[in-house]
């Protein structure tokens, strides 16, 4: 008789309302795995963490924990069981030390309830030399690089003994040198007996470090099998049920004109960051340019100084004529688009319908709105880019991620700006979803328009640009054509410029 | 919380409050040792009594304006709280210059109607610059210049512009060619000025649903981030937004002083009470325009049926007051209770 999983998912069942978000799942961790739950949005991949680590109940089936049923009431009984989780936004004291991180909650006590902070950091440093780091200890958490926060987030869940760890989304913000580091320490915790449960949706990582893969679609598990025996399409295919061609951009752009140049641009940044400051940035007709770069590096503030929702120093001309003195109206007046990365608190006004979304910003005439003429577009461009889950007179708030972003995407994009600005335009959204606007990115291209496209996802750029501007801790430190462009390459820049800045 | 009351929270939430004020009043009538069916019977009858119909109808023109002015601004979710101020001014502004200029009959009250406009919306404006320079909310900003505006009109009709002869705070007569004309022969505060209102409320309704301006109000008044994303230039619409507010405010002063008594009197604007209740109506209906206009009949209905009330069975109009206030509690309660249980839900999540 084999030995039972260190814990085991049977059955479980949740609904919220008419929604099913776990029908029956069954899931089996074993000591030893790196055990990768990928699925597309709304698949139930949170639900089922979530069941797991005690935050909700299940409504049907249970939990064993080494072979034996548990009823986790909430995320204390789990922790007190070994289930630790490290949650996509961390939650750390950025004022404390890494030890007082750590220990926080579960301090180690002297007679008489008083908090034994020598130990506590001993047994701190202990633990940091285990996992293998060099993390110092009395370091200030609000200091430290997000790969190393992300330590203290682990480290907090192995100091309460956890031997299940779930790490929801944990490359989100790490740059891929971060990410080489935290597969290492990922795989020695697995080689020691722990389980690692990494919740994700990049596919080339669940190639690269899981050991066992389970894809969940609607709620439902419909594969798990070991990694090794599958392929990053398959999965897609498991994910989405439907194979997936994924978009590249194969054809050589003839740049000629300059569309946008950016000259000796400085913008003040939030939070206490000093300026942030770009010499030269140009984007030429037919060109897709990257800004490459982990979320908080400074892009997003760029962006905003180019259409005109910051304000900057410096010159932003646009086909040769400055706009760094107009108003946001007049910017998208003379040929700027822009797709944000925050589409429901920026990109859209979710209470509104889909046709009052639509119509903002389209200016013709003297101000007259036509109901009839708004919804007749918002329908056109519901139909021509098949966006579900509702029509025009639909709040943009009943749609699904995908769906909003794809509200979006076709607005600005029938704007025929000559200068289109996407900021993680996949960022959340279906595969299906990403193969669409990718598809997009590249049509508008190659009628000859330009894209400046900011994202922290390596492998979009790498499909998609035709020029790559790397860009840490506020500053341009890479320019990579298309011919030298690589994850590796740019992952270099990226690590290359943060050691010389650590230095 | 305001804010609240705007979004989708709100929806459907106007009749189940209507419902449970007129329960509130059921029972205060009780309490009152009043069969609440006789006492609604003549509220209802107070309302369309032969002699009684004319002063709903008349009472309608300013509940309406009042309504319109604090709506305009709401649709963006600014709170222009200071339109007793405005009324006031736009009253005191068009006797003034009524009397002041020569008298070329109604061509001089329009032209004082247009005066009174003025000074309504640049006191209402003044809250644009404290806002986006000073950082005052419009809401404390419109409700505290009320209190000088309406110490300004009172000083003007005791000192300046004060009937000499009569002893009381109050100006002149208006010459009887300024005066508005009734409608029909009905009541002479029946006159063309609800005509002038029930204009100034479809320009409303147009900007509202078929201008540009209209859907950036109302997308500003959802996310004030995507309208700045998508072009809105927010600063120029609040200053216009409050201008057209305090500038409906001011008409409708105007015009009720070419309504008898045709003067204007210290406080005989305020007590009604036209620009609470235009509130109430604008909140309830969320500014939209068939709503805001249903609303605005029944509550001038209630404030009008009330006396009947008071005449027929003794009971105090004050009722009709209760059934309002408990209207406006019920609402924010329930979408204070329905925002509670929304963000439960999504602490489950």
């Amino acid at each position: 008789m084999t030995e039972p999983p260190r814990l085991r998912a049977a059955g479980l069942t949740r609904r919220f309302g008419p929604l099913v978000a776990n029908d029956a799942v069954d899931l089996d961790l074993h000591a030893g795995q790196i055990h990768a739950l990928v699925g597309e949005n709304g698949a139930g991949k949170s639900t089922l963490m979530s069941l797991l680590y005690g935050l909700q109940r299940p409504d049907d089936g249970h939990i064993e924990s080494r072979g034996e049923r548990v009823a986790y009431a909430s995320p204390r009984d789990a922790i007190a069981d070994g289930v630790g989780m490290v949650h996509q936004h961390f939650q750390l004291f950025d004022s404390l030390s890494v030890a007082d991180n750590v220990v926080y909650g579960a301090e180690p006590v002297r007679a008489g309830g008083i908090i034994d902070r020598r130990r506590a950091r001993a047994e701190v440093a202990e633990l940091i030399t285990g996992y293998g780091s060099h993390l110092p200890v009395d370091a200030t958490v609000g200091e430290l690089p997000m790969g190393l926060r992300q330590q203290v987030e682990i480290l907090k869940a192995l100091y309460r003994g956890a031997d299940v760890l779930i790490l929801d989304e944990p490359t989100a913000v790490l740059t891929p040198a971060e990410t080489d580091l935290l597969f290492t320490s990922l795989r020695r915790l697995a080689a020691g007996g722990a389980v690692v449960v990494l919740v994700t949706h990049k596919l080339d990582e669940v190639m690269a470090v899981s050991s066992w893969v389970t894809v969940m679609r609607r709620g439902a598990v419909v594969a798990s099998l070991p990694t090794a025996e599958t392929s990053a399409a398959a999965l897609a295919e498991a994910m989405t049920g439907r194979s997936i061609v994924p978009v590249t951009n194969e054809s050589e752009t003839a740049a000629t004109e300059t569309v946008l140049t950016l000259t000796d641009l400085r913008v003040t940044a939030d939070g206490a960051r000093t300026e942030i400051r770009v010499e030269e940035l140009t984007v030429c007709r037919g060109e897709i340019v990257g800004i490459a770069g982990v979320t908080g590096n400074g892009q997003s503030e760029v962006v905003q100084a180019v259409v005109g929702l910051r304000p900057c120093r410096g010159a932003v001309s646009l086909n040769g004529v400055r706009v760094d003195g107009l108003d946001v109206r007049r910017r998208r007046g003379a040929g700027i688009a822009y797709v944000p990365e925050d589409r429901r608190g920026v990109g859209t006004a979710p209470q509104l319908s889909i046709a009052d979304n639509v119509a903002v910003g389209q200016r013709r005439g003297f101000g007259w709105l036509s109901p009839r003429r708004s919804g007749a577009a918002a329908h056109r461009l519901i139909e021509r880019h098949d966006v579900r889950g509702g029509g025009p007179g639909t709040p943009v708030a009943a749609l699904s991620g995908g769906n909003a972003q794809k509200v979006v995407i076709a607005r600005e994009l029938g704007h025929d700006a000559d200068l289109l600005i996407a900021e993680n335009p996949t960022q959340g959204v279906d595969i299906g979803a990403i193969e669409y606007i990718h598809g997009e990115l590249l049509a508008y291209r190659n009628r000859g328009r330009s894209v400046l496209l900011v994202s922290n996802e390596l492998t979009e750029l790498c499909a998609l640009a035709d020029r790559v501007y790397v860009m840490v801790d506020g500053r341009v430190v890479a320019e990579i054509p298309r011919s030298g462009m690589s994850e590796q390459s740019i992952g270099a820049a990226m690590t290359n410029a943060g050691d010389r800045h650590a230095g | 919380m305001l804010a609240k009351l705007r979004g989708p929270l709100a929806d459907g939430a106007a009749l189940p409050a209507l419902l449970a004020a007129f329960a509130v009043g059921a029972i205060v009538l009780a309490i009152g040792g009043i069969d609440p069916i006789t006492g609604y019977s003549a509220l209802i009858n107070g309302v369309f009594e032969e002699t009684n119909l004319p002063y709903v109808v008349a009472a309608l023109a300013p509940v309406l304006g009042m309504a319109v002015s604090f709506a305009i601004p709401f649709r963006m979710q600014e709170f222009n709280l200071g339109g007793d101020g405005q009324l006031v001014i736009g009253g005191i502004t068009g006797a003034g210059v009524a009397l002041a200029l020569p008298d070329w009959g109604l061509l001089t009250f329009a032209l004082a109607a247009l005066a009174a406009a003025l000074a309504g919306g640049l006191l209402a404006a003044i809250s644009a610059p404290l806002l986006l320079r000073g950082r005052v909310p419009v809401i404390i900003s419109t409700l505290l210049l009320g209190f000088p505006a309406v110490s300004l009109a009172s000083y003007l009709a005791r000192y300046p512009l004060a009937d000499e002869g009569s002893g009381t705070p109050q100006t002149e007569r208006l010459p009887v060619d300024m005066r508005l004309p009734s409608l029909g022969d009905w009541s002479p505060y029946v006159n063309t000025g609800l005509i002038v209102i029930l204009l100034v409320f479809v320009a409303y309704w147009v900007v509202d649903a078929r201008t540009t301006t209209g859907l950036d109000l109302r997308v500003v008044g959802a996310n004030p981030r995507f309208g700045r994303y998508a072009g809105v230039n927010v600063p120029s619409l609040l200053t216009l937004s409050l201008a057209a507010s305090g500038a409906i405010a001011g008409l409708v002063g105007a015009l009720l002083v070419a309504a008898p008594p045709y003067r204007f009197i210290d406080g005989a604007l305020t007590v009604p009470g036209y620009t609470f209740t235009g509130v109430t109506v604008a909140m309830l209906s969320r500014g939209r325009p068939a709503a805001l206009f249903a609303a605005a009949l029944l509550f001038t209905a209630l404030q009008v049926g009330g006396t009947g009330m008071e005449r027929d069975v003794g009971v105090p109009r004050q009722l009709t007051a209760i059934i309002q206030a408990s209207v406006v509690i019920t609402f924010v309660v329930i979408v204070a209770a329905r925002s509670r249980r929304a963000r439960a839900k999504a602490g489950l999540r």
